[in-house]
């Protein structure tokens, strides 16, 4: 019974991924299954479409800069929440994972006021700040993990040999956490690279990202190209899943 | 400091003398690194938040958000029978994952943590990756299982279960088919922790003790792990009561969900007022439950004396 229920599960989860990627390989305007031919005519379609082109692009940008600023501060903050951890730590460490409380659509409706008020509407900056604080939980969490694991011995004997402790940080803490570096910046950029929600009350027809420009197109048809752009969108996602789970990464997501 | 060996202790004395002569920076010095993130989620987060909170007590006008006036009249108007209808669309369809998930959640962790750690790790990864793939990828994977001519109905028509085609697509059914797998993982990760971090003794012992196998997991592993379960439901819920693109594609406006209405007052009626009411309702109700959730979570782990 219980591996039943398993194998349901898996496949309920896993199905609909795999089929849009096996549909995308159809030769035919339709999708018919089984697949009797193979084809990349809906890739070559896709590829030429420049409405997803634009918004990949968009979309990595937007991923990697809200992922360098959050990684650049959180580590900041981290750094100084495990290593001086001064009064008031707790509440601070509730505070910068609290994003996580707010449902997406509330904070959407936050953030589509918030923008417009300062003539942000539409404007990768907004999207960047959003992103940040959408991801900031994740991070933040990650790093001080990742700087509980790296020993302050290490760092108290680079002060005493005479660095200075930013010294030390770039010289021996940073290099020491490169790894967990690496895996919450992964990670940041495919929760950005995903997200769609907050996005969507963001942003108008000028400015869409690859998940907002793919919702608007299936909303108003449904064909193997975008079942294409779509495959491509899970190939990206799970090389990066691959990566972090290789880093060790996601195991740290059940133990939170 | 961490450590306590004799080199630590060393180095420690050592280091003392130099932070208490560096004074002053060293007492600023976590507010340097901290105070930069603070600021851009003050900005970011807590602003928009009060912005929004403040804007659903003014009233709209043709020009645009009054600000010189205060009112509650956008609370009093989301108390309306068409809003009231969504609202309870929305917590049947949420209900009705959650439910379903307590029910496959037990079978599906208990199975994980029985595996070898490296067949854990590789299963963890199945469920929780599809999680990572963007929820509008998912939305049309399901439109393509569950519509008339789609996978599902070609299936169960080429066995014979039924003659015509099952309506799902545009269905509050078809939306808690997809919701169920897409939030799954949120119950999973943290009931799978906790079976993972109990005794094995304990089900061996109660074993011997002559429970059967449904016995030890109703009396032992049931009351054990019955928090964490109780905190994974209460975020799955949430979740859904608040998911977009699935409830957009799949149940279409005809099944109009709590956020779909959140979308329509804000970016179509640009009734920011009255969308902030909105905004400020979802928030308190999600927020009274992780609170109540945790409280139930809490006490359930005291009542049996163990360490939360």
């Amino acid at each position: 019974m219980i591996l039943a229920v398993n194998i349901l599960m898996l496949v309920l989860v896993l199905a609909p991924v795999v089929l849009v990627v096996w549909m995308s390989f159809t030769p035919s305007a339709s999708f018919v299954l089984p697949l009797t031919a193979f084809s990349l005519r809906w890739y070559r379609e896709a590829l030429s479409y420049p409405g997803f082109i634009d918004a990949f692009f968009l979309s990595a940008e937007l991923a990697a800069l809200a992922s360098l600023i959050t990684i650049a501060l959180t580590f900041l903050a981290a750094y100084g929440l495990v290593r001086f951890r001064p009064p008031g730590s707790e509440a601070l460490m509730s505070f910068f994972t609290s994003p996580l409380l707010v449902p997406a659509v509330v904070f959407g409706i936050a953030m589509l006021q918030f923008v417009n008020r300062l003539g942000l509407y539409n404007r990768l900056a907004g999207l960047v700040l959003a992103h940040v604080v959408l991801v900031v939980p994740f991070a933040i969490r990650s790093l001080a993990a990742t700087l509980r694991s790296v020993p302050e011995d290490l760092e108290w004997a680079a002060m005493i040999l005479g660095r200075s402790r930013a010294g030390m940080l770039v010289r021996v803490t940073l290099p020491l956490c490169a790894r967990g570096l690496v895996t919450a910046f992964l990670f940041c950029f495919l929760l950005s690279f995903s997200e769609v929600t907050t996005t969507i009350f963001m942003t108008g027809p000028a400015l869409q990202t690859l998940p907002v420009r793919i919702y608007t197109y299936m909303s108003d048809r449904i064909d193997p190209t975008v079942a294409a752009v779509s495959a491509l969108v899970v190939f990206i996602s799970l090389a990066l899943v691959v990566a972090l789970n290789l880093m060790g990464g996601l195991r740290r997501l059940g133990t939170r | 400091m961490t450590g306590s060996s004799p080199v630590t202790a060393e180095l420690a004395t050592l280091a003392a003398p130099r932070a208490a002569r560096a004074g002053a920076p060293v007492r600023s010095a976590p507010a340097l690194f901290i105070t930069p993130l603070v600021l851009v989620m003050a900005v970011g987060f807590v602003w928009p938040l009060f912005q929004v909170l403040a804007n659903s007590f003014h009233p709209n006008t043709p020009q645009g958000i009054d600000v010189a006036h205060w009112t509650l009249d956008n609370y009093r108007r989301l108390v309306d029978p068409l809003y009231a209808s969504i609202l309870w669309r929305t917590l049947r369809i949420s209900a009705a994952v959650t439910a379903i998930t307590a029910l496959l959640a037990y079978p599906v962790a208990l199975f994980l943590a029985r595996l070898s750690p490296r067949a854990q790790s590789w299963m963890v990864l199945a469920y929780v990756s599809p999680w990572l793939v963007n929820t509008v990828v998912k939305a049309l994977g399901w439109t393509l299982l569950l519509r008339g001519n789609g996978v599902i109905n070609t299936v169960l028509r080429e066995l014979d279960i039924i003659s015509a085609p099952l309506r799902l697509l545009l269905t509050e059914t078809g939306v808690v088919i997809a919701l169920v797998p897409g939030h799954f993982m949120f119950v999973l990760l943290p009931l799978w922790t906790a079976i993972s971090a109990l005794d094995p003794a304990l089900a061996w012992a109660a074993g011997t003790l002559g429970a059967t196998p449904f016995g030890v997991f109703r009396r032992v592993i049931l009351p054990l792990t019955l928090p964490a379960l109780l905190v994974g439901l209460v975020i799955n819920f949430i979740m859904n009561m608040t998911a977009f693109a699935i409830p957009m594609l799949l149940g279409g406006v005809r099944n109009e969900v709590a956020s779909m209405l959140a979308y329509q007052i804000n970016l179509v009626s640009l009734d920011w007022p009255l969308g902030g009411a909105l905004a400020a309702a979802l928030l308190l109700l999600t927020s009274t439950l992780v609170w109540a959730g945790q409280r139930a979570a809490l006490m359930g782990v005291a009542r049996r004396g163990a360490k939360p």
